[in-house]
């Protein structure tokens, strides 16, 4: 019993990293409809700014870590900007194929300032310190990151539900060229959204890097949030925390008492048995096309 | 009609020219250069492993500096496979049918290694010192490839008999990499551990793209090992150790010469590392051998300044030092088969590693074409410093 | 010129003499090609045949049928270990065994198909993403395929021939990638092929007129994967070395972007890009060779990079190439060529 304790309460620590990610995503894909590949490597570019600013420029990580949510923030604008406004005549696969293309340029542009050596990045708390609930152990970073996932969904979510940007972008995201006559201003919608949502990913980079930072750190969480976030409904951005959870506890699970060579994939599996009940998620109304 | 003539000749222009060149000189060596090769994953994944070719460039740059060999400069092509066996076997085909490589040196990784080998073999171009300690490179032996680093297999093997002899380890578990590399340092515990009439209380076998460790770890502590064993890489040691002291699981650490970097284990792990032994394959980064400090000079001079002195930069040294000897002892009329024959001559050759022998090849005897399999163990103190716990040895 | 005036002219293979002509050159290249360039290009050629195929499949189901795929990779996988382990286990030879394992790739495609009937986007991307990781790892698992240390491919022996070079094996790649070619463009004329383009551009609309959407659906992703493992039975004797690590999701996330680049629902894109790409990411590796440019780039690492991660340069370049790509020309290659087309067509007005 104690053994099952532990292992759901290592499920919900990991599952942070992917609720991070997974909102990121969905905040994305809720206004353009594109999943978004580049996003680890938007959080990648932004975590290794604030080593730069420590390790290089000796400041501290008090004024490091705002400096690193703000430019990936404007990262985030400036990509919707000048990359994926230019495009013309969109589709969504050319969308994706342009942001596994923005992936590669930043992956490269990290790998060539850094190497590929792993690092680590100072942070105020140690990473494997923890606190003890009993006989059962969670690290204070852990619960430092499970704060910060409900902090943001909570304010997301009254972000998009009651504040006016939030309405605008849910307008958009439902018919922009009514919400374009209604006066939006659409496209800055968009470029807001692409900044909020990198600097979600960035918060996620920020709590990996303290245990181990390398250009490749962003993958696995990417592909976790995203699985996450699809499972929770990907326009849902409380779907998308909720189905990380699952997705982290399934995986610890199913590693703990089934097979842990087959742990990640089988995540993916229960995913699609997920949708093959329930097509569009857990948490998404399903939407049927009208004719 | 005329038009078929002259593709005739042509396509026999070409066969000749393809022949003749194998037929006039050895191929790679002129007059004054010697032309080696190396590939080296720089970007993707592995690309933290890509410091080895890099090691070999100040090497041969040493050299070239001190004269080169016989009169001979070595031109070192070195390129990045990315740790993608399909760019292998391409960088190598198009250096070794276009530039014509002598002889091919290092190259990291058992994939894009296996890939190329049939190819090198087939074209009997010699390779020394393919980084890595599987068993690949000697099952079968092959009369071109010569490998100088010890086997994970033994390695496995002296890190187990001394947590069992001179630690006392009753309950060893293992976390390998699932993949060669892991599995090869799995069978080598296993076979001591057999021998104590003992088995592993856990074996757990870590997927290369994984980060989340928190499965394995509780399934060590919950086999209440004492002592564990990794298998992994440096990222996933980090990782499982620093899950193991959230969960206040505290065994012994034992790893693999993979990880025994230990001024930078220390450093990223954030003092984590202290206490873990390792093996090590090679002399310590601070070793005041002559032949380390000498290497050290050369990285300080033609080392890019992000380079770092660790095991894995220096091992670009280590891997190929016996190919360097048999070079110069190949004298001035340097041929594959020469060079062979001299690399088969090597014995009680003493670099930065254990003693090297070889012998003569023998297709049933792999240890005719595995130089060494010699390893130390050390243990990380404070601040990364090295415990040298035993000399030289080699488990059996 | 470019006007169909009835049904038969659409199904021709050579809508003119002009086309059959440069079709017939073409052939003759590709003939001769291996005699006249180092045989590292071949090897390059044999590289870019074999994604040329997949490509092919790919965009059946992705640029005609309009279903999306992440999990190619293991069709691929499957193709290439199925051929091997046909050949050294069950002794069949190399022309029966590769299409007997591009069948059991379809067969996969078949049942990912099944709950590809029901998902769309982002949901459909996630499945068969899990479909590639899984089938990996499962292969990894099975010490009957070699599990993590891989399996070598046989000698490769067709009647008198032995294919063991790749000069050799160039003329039955190029043979069988002509013949796929062909055969997805006479696919895309026939029913078949008309019924995936119409559950592309409106499904419900499809089987209100009679399209089998189960039936075609499926079909495409059996078609798809037949395509992606015939390839892979080719790229375990190209690479003569095959184990799971090979087989990422990376090459899966290529061979789509591939056919983006190239164009979706066009052949000629499928081949420009998966030609391209597969070139870029073969030769870019030399970049810093280029004369001038490698030496300017060294010294730019050298005061604003690093010189260690100098290769990831080619990353960058392969990276930007795609998004430039796909801001200009949302058809791709495919759109870059009807542009120059039209362009030269009205010459000079």
């Amino acid at each position: 019993m104690l053994d099952f304790l532990q292992i759901v309460v290592n499920g919900i620590a990991v599952g942070s990293s992917y609720a991070l990610m997974g909102l990121a995503m969905v905040i994305i894909y809720k206004t353009s409809e594109v999943p978004n590949f580049a996003q680890g490597e938007m959080a990648l570019i932004s975590t290794y700014f604030a080593y730069m600013l420590i390790e290089y420029h000796g400041l501290p990580y008090y004024v490091a870590f705002p400096a690193a949510l703000i430019f990936s923030a404007v990262l985030g604008c400036i990509l919707e900007f000048a990359v994926l406004r230019r495009a013309k005549e969109p589709n969504i696969l050319g969308m994706i194929v342009i942001t596994i293309g923005m992936e590669m340029v930043l992956l490269g542009l990290v790998s060539w300032k850094f190497g590929a050596d792993p690092k680590t990045m100072a942070f105020p708390i140690l990473p494997y310190d923890s606190i003890a609930l009993g006989k059962i152990y969670i690290s204070t970073l852990e619960v430092l990151t499970l704060v910060v996932v409900l902090f943001l969904t909570g304010a997301l979510f009254l972000f998009f539900r009651f504040s006016k940007l939030g309405l605008a972008m849910k307008a958009t995201q439902q018919n922009s060229t009514a919400a374009r006559l209604m006066g939006i201003r659409t496209h800055r919608i968009l470029m807001v959204t692409w900044g909020i949502s990198s600097f979600v990913g960035c918060t996620a980079g920020l709590l990996i890097a303290p245990v181990a930072m390398q250009p490749f750190m962003m993958w696995d969480p990417l592909l976790k949030g995203f699985a996450a976030a699809v499972m929770g409904g990907m326009t849902s951005l409380p779907g998308a925390v909720i189905g990380a959870y699952l997705l982290g506890i399934i995986e610890n699970l199913f590693g703990g008492y089934v097979s842990i060579e087959f742990k990640s994939v089988v995540a993916f599996l229960i995913i699609v048995m997920v949708l093959c009940v329930k097509p569009s998620g857990l948490f998404a109304r399903h939407y049927v096309k009208k004719v | 009609m005329k038009k078929r003539q002259l593709w005739v000749v042509l396509a026999v222009m070409v066969m000749v020219i393809g022949f003749a060149f194998g037929a006039v000189a050895e191929e790679g060596v002129t007059d004054t250069e010697i032309h080696i090769g190396q590939w080296g994953p720089q970007t993707g994944p592995a690309a933290a492993w890509g410091s080895v070719a890099r090691g070999t460039a100040v090497y041969f740059k040493m050299i070239n500096a001190a004269g080169g060999i016989h009169g001979r400069k070595i031109v070192y092509h070195m390129f990045d496979d990315g740790y993608n066996p399909a760019k292998t076997m391409a960088g190598v085909k198009e250096l070794q049918e276009g530039v014509g490589i002598f002889a091919w040196a290092s190259g990291v990784g058992t994939a894009p290694g296996m890939a190329v080998r049939k190819y090198l073999m087939e074209r009997k171009v010699p390779w020394v010192g393919a980084a890595s300690g599987s068993h690949y490179w000697i099952t079968p032996p092959e009369k071109y490839q010569f490998a100088t680093y010890p086997l994970y297999f033994n390695e496995a093997m002296a890190l187990v008999a001394y947590a069992v002899n001179n630690l006392g380890s009753k309950k060893i578990a293992m976390a390998y990499q699932n993949d060669g590399y892991g599995k090869n340092g799995l069978e080598g515990a296993e076979n001591m551990l057999k021998r104590h009439g003992l088995e592993l209380v856990a074996k757990v076998p870590v997927e290369v793209k994984d980060k989340d460790m928190k499965s394995h770890v509780m399934k060590m502590k919950q086999a209440g090992a004492d002592t564990v064993l990794l298998w992994v890489s440096p990222t996933h040691g980090l990782t499982i150790m620093g899950t193991a002291k959230a969960m206040q699981f505290a065994p012994q650490w034992m790893s693999t010469s993979t990880l025994s970097d230990f001024p930078f284990m220390y450093k990223i792990s954030k003092g984590l590392w202290q206490g873990v032994i390792t093996g090590s394959f090679a002399e310590l980064p601070d070793s005041k051998n002559p032949l380390m400090k000498k290497y050290k000079k050369a990285y300080e001079k033609y080392a890019a300044k992000e380079e770092r002195w660790g095991v894995f930069f220096y091992a670009g040294f280590g891997f190929i030092e016996p190919m360097v000897e048999a070079l110069h002892r190949s004298g001035r009329d340097l041929t594959r088969e020469r060079f062979v024959k001299e690399m088969e001559g090597i014995r009680n050759f003493k670099g930065i590693m254990g003693t090297i022998n070889f012998k003569p090849f023998d297709p049933k005897d792999p240890s005719s074409r595995l130089g060494t399999n010699e390893v130390f163990l050390v243990k990380c103190l404070a601040d990364g410093k090295y415990e040298v716990l035993t000399s030289w040895l080699t488990v059996k | 010129m470019d006007m169909k005036r009835d049904y038969y002219e659409d199904l021709q293979l050579f809508s003119s003499g002009v086309i059959f002509f440069w079709f017939t050159v073409l052939i003759i290249f590709l003939a001769v090609f291996p005699f006249l360039v180092k045989n590292y290009y071949v090897y390059v050629a044999n590289f870019m045949a074999i994604n040329i195929i997949v490509a092919l499949g790919l965009n059946i189901l992705v640029g005609y049928t309009g279903q999306i795929s992440l999990g190619h990779a293991g069709f691929f996988a499957i193709g290439a270990y199925g051929t091997i382990v046909l050949m050294t286990r069950a002794g069949l030879p190399f022309l029966l065994a590769l299409p007997v394992s591009g069948l059991i790739a379809s067969l996969f495609g078949f049942l990912l198909g099944l709950p590809a009937l029901r998902l769309k986007g982002p949901y459909l991307v996630i499945a068969t993403l899990g479909f590639g990781l899984t089938i990996t790892q499962i292969i990894g698992r099975l010490e009957f395929f070699g599990g993590r240390d891989g399996l070598h491919a046989p000698e490769l022996t067709i009647g008198p021939w032995h294919l063991n070079s790749d000069r050799h094996f160039y003329y039955l790649l190029i043979t069988i990638t002509v013949l796929m070619t062909v055969a997805a463009r006479n696919l895309i004329k026939t029913k078949v092929g008309r019924a995936f383009i119409a559950i592309r551009d409106a499904d419900i609309a499809a089987e209100t007129m009679g399209v089998n959407l189960v039936l075609y659906k499926t079909l495409a992703f059996a078609l798809s994967a037949f395509y992606a493992g015939i390839a892979g039975g080719l790229y375990a004797f190209v690479l003569r070395f095959i184990e799971p690590e090979i087989f990422t999701l990376m090459m899966s996330i290529m061979f789509l972007a591939m056919i983006v680049v190239g164009g979706l629902g066009s052949i000629m894109g499928s081949i420009a890009g998966a030609g391209l790409l597969s070139w870029m990411d073969l030769q870019l590796r030399n970049i810093l060779s280029i004369p001038y440019l490698g030496e300017w780039l060294e010294n730019f690492s050298r005061s604003y990079f690093s010189t260690t991660g100098i290769s990831n340069i080619q990353f960058i370049v392969f990276g930007s190439i795609m998004i430039l790509i796909m801001l200009f020309e949302p058809l791709g290659i495919y759109g870059i060529w009807i542009r120059i087309k039209k362009y030269w067509k009205t010459w000079p007005f």
